[in-house]
């Protein structure tokens, strides 16, 4: 609950409760607190930073870099491997398809809308799409690059040298100028139209009847909106809803060791890294026990492309994912989180009937609209930097 | 750049290193050449280190072993001018041979570590354009395998850790000594014979002197630069990853290869093109030669040398023509021949067993301690 009221309390009250010189008030609040409704995504700006202005030759540039797999290790991997169009600007499995000779940890998030969140990644390890596009080029079991040759291999470019100069103004290319050309990119990478916006734009026969009716059910009996709420149908709070560890982990030996890894990588202590059995989530970044299995809330918008669902892509189909919920955090085999201690408090049994599951499943697909494809660019190639006749003019 | 997962040490530790060891090597110069010295290694720590030095699962991507640059039909070096390097990229300098490595005291064409083969196996794993492995993912994948759980633990060391991977390589390399040279089993040919004598009438033995036929030293020779570093991009992305590393200035305008500059900066870059005067031994398995292949046979090697070397301002003094004789080249790559012996490719010296195509899952996973 402290998360909401961050976020959601005029920010003198939140100041106030942060020092605890109004307890008493704070219970008040936090009871009469109704999310915001569900709105038109166009209702929202995109937030671009300051130090990152927005041009049209620095999207080009984004998009080249994008689906380039030279910003990566052994130049096969690209961003877009990943978060690959054709698979709703993610990957559909339910971990992340890796570096080559790895597995990822965690599941592939869509592309789409998400430069409209605070934060990146499952566990907002990542404060912008500037900071996120390096950890995921350079982390071992993704890109796995490294800043110095990435570096190189721009430079060796010479269409990447023209529009880095052109946009940038460097004289080389600049590898952190990379990212930020393809944070640029993935902020035109948003979907504005779908059957719910037009909804609720006013257009009523954008939605079926049926729809309609899971949309109720999203609102009161299944209480979806109390976390997936206002524009981008996330609060973009931190929760654990009980998802269970990823069974992979105890079938995949390529699974193991990154989970193993990623323990190891994220400043585990010794005895976290031998007994963990899960991703932790949230802990790894504020290593509070009582984040432990928390996520941040992902966003509905465009989920019908993106399956699997959850962190760790426990759910093939949004109909598992609603059975998960109606049984109050837990999957067909009764599975849950570990750490139930945390689980939040508002999930539990919604006693949702096979008619009102099938209604909610059907709204949730109103939040996609078309499928978005885009053509894989073409991409410049290396050029030597010198010629044999300069070469040979050098006096040693 | 270097991989995490890694110690870093100082620049100027390594080359304080480098000079205190090639102090001591300049003061044992003057010693004869005989047979190298016998070393002790550890059974099960050598055998754990060369079934690690042919697995593919210590680079970034699982595409190559240390055995990929370092082939022991080559003399665990290639046949190629110039190393393979990580997939994705090239390499701008000759892989060179790995037989009696664990004999020296400098290590890499420009002397750049002067510490030990921990450092580096260290830097050949964790450099992004060698194996690019990130040594974290590196020992986990190592504790996935029994096999390598079971020799660790014969080794000594315990639960497998990236640090021991890093001892147990160099355990292993120190079983790859020569054998079996003419020169040390004392059957020289008459015409190596007299070689022999060509080398230290003509000055060879100044700098490729005592048992490794070398000084330890950098010099430069002028060999000419291999275009081919800075024609394919695929090569000089490699370089340019190496000089943006090593503080180089200048180096996206560089056309020529620093060398052992790297240790000692000068402002007048007048060290740049010295290289570290290679071992002569085991020669004939691992052609071509100089620190980037220019040079494809002995016989070449020989006349580069009898005509000064290559041109270069500043190139070492005693880089003279020597007017040679034909006989007398001849015999002086008998005697270089003379200095290589058996190839090390039986099953002693070679991982000859298959690995596992996937990673045996853990039973029982949820309940076993990581």
């Amino acid at each position: 609950m402290s998360n909401l009221k961050r976020k959601f309390l005029p920010s003198l009250v939140a100041t106030a409760v942060a020092t605890g010189l109004v307890a008493g008030m704070t219970m008040t609040q936090a009871a009469e607190w109704t999310p915001p409704a569900l709105a038109p995504l166009d209702t929202i700006k995109m937030p671009i930073p300051l130090d990152n202005k927005f041009t049209e030759a620095k999207v080009a540039l984004g998009k080249l870099l994008f689906f380039d797999p030279r910003l990566g290790g052994d130049a096969s991997v690209s961003c877009s491997s990943c978060h690959d169009p054709e698979q709703g600007w993610a990957w559909a499995e339910d971990f992340s398809r890796g570096y080559p000779g790895t597995t990822h940890w965690r599941n592939s998030q869509s592309i789409i809308n998400s430069q409209y969140m605070d934060r990146q990644f499952w566990a907002g390890a990542a404060a912008s799409g500037e900071r996120q596009a390096p950890a995921a080029a350079k982390g071992g079991v993704a890109g796995n690059g490294e800043n110095d040759i990435m570096e190189a291999r721009l430079a060796l470019i010479p269409e990447y040298v023209k529009q880095f100069n052109d946009v940038f103004g460097d004289e080389w290319p600049l590898i952190d100028n990379a990212w930020k050309a393809i944070a640029a990119y993935e902020r035109t990478l948003v979907q504005t139209e779908t059957p719910l916006d037009s909804y609720l734009k006013g257009d009523k026969s954008a939605l079926s009847e049926e729809q309609v009716r899971g949309k109720a059910v999203y609102e009161g009996k299944g209480g979806c909106i109390q976390c997936h709420y206002g524009p981008l149908a996330t609060g973009q709070e931190y929760l654990n809803v009980g998802v269970p560890p990823a069974k992979r982990w105890e079938e995949d030996g390529l699974a193991q060791i990154t989970f193993r890894f990623e323990h190891y990588a994220k400043g585990q202590t010794e005895e976290g890294y031998r007994k963990a059995k899960s991703d932790w989530g949230l802990y790894y970044r504020t290593k509070n026990k009582w984040d432990k299995g928390k996520f941040r809330v992902p966003s509905l918008r465009y989920s019908k492309y993106t399956a699997p669902y959850m962190h760790n892509g426990s759910f093939f189909t949004l109909e598992e994912v609603v059975d998960f919920y109606n049984a109050g955090g837990k999957d067909e085999e009764g599975r849950t989180t570990p750490f139930t201690e945390n689980m939040d408090k508002r999930i539990k049994p919604l006693g949702l009937s096979d008619d009102e599951k099938s209604d909610l499943v059907a709204f949730l697909e109103a939040f996609s609209g078309e499928e978005m494809i885009t053509e894989k660019p073409r991409l410049p190639e290396y050029a030597p930097l010198f010629t044999k006749a300069e070469l040979e003019e050098v006096k040693k | 750049m270097r991989k995490k997962g890694v110690i870093r040490r100082s620049h100027l530790l390594a080359s304080l290193a480098i000079a205190v060891s090639c102090a001591i090597t300049g003061m044992a110069s003057a010693d004869a050449p005989g047979l190298l010295p016998a070393l002790k290694i550890n059974k099960e720590k050598a055998e754990l280190g060369k079934r690690l030095f042919f697995d593919k699962r210590l680079s970034g991507d699982a595409a190559i072993s240390c055995a990929t640059c370092h082939d022991p039909e080559k003399g665990y070096s290639t046949d190629k001018a110039l190393s393979p390097g990580y997939p994705g990229n090239g390499h701008f300098r000759n892989s060179q041979g790995l037989i009696n490595a664990a004999h020296k005291k400098t290590w890499l064409h420009d002397g750049r570590l002067g510490t030990n083969l921990n450092d580096v196996t260290r830097e050949m794993l964790t450099e992004d354009y060698i194996m690019n492995m990130d040594m974290r993912i590196m020992q986990e994948r190592v504790k996935q395998d029994p096999k390598y759980v079971e020799m660790f633990k014969a080794a000594g060391y315990g639960e497998p850790s990236n640090g021991s991977v890093r001892k147990a390589i160099p355990e292993y390399l120190k079983t790859l000594t020569s054998k079996g040279s003419a020169f040390d089993t004392g059957k020289m040919s008459d015409s190596a014979k007299a070689g022999q004598k060509v080398f230290n009438d003509k000055g060879c033995s100044s700098c490729h002197s005592g048992s490794m036929f070398s000084d330890g030293k950098a010099h430069n020779t002028g060999v000419p630069e291999n275009f081919d570093v800075f024609l394919d991009p695929m090569n000089h992305q490699a370089f340019l990853a190496f000089t943006m590393f090593q503080g180089i200035p200048n180096f996206m305008n560089l056309k020529r290869d620093p060398g052992a500059a790297v240790q000692w900066k000068k402002a007048d870059v007048s060290n740049y093109g010295t290289f570290m005067t290679p071992s002569l031994r085991e020669l004939a398995q691992t052609a071509p030669y100089m620190h980037n292949g220019m040079i494809a046979t002995l016989e070449e090697v020989v006349d580069f040398y009898n005509v000064g070397g290559g041109a270069d301002s500043h190139k070492d003094a005693a880089m003279k023509p020597l007017n040679m004789k034909d006989q007398e080249k001849k015999d002086l790559v008998a005697f270089l021949q003379a200095l290589s012996g058996d190839k090390l490719t039986g099953p002693e010296h070679v991982w000859k067993e298959a690995y596992p195509t996937e990673y045996p899952v853990i039973a029982d996973w949820a309940n076993q301690k990581n």
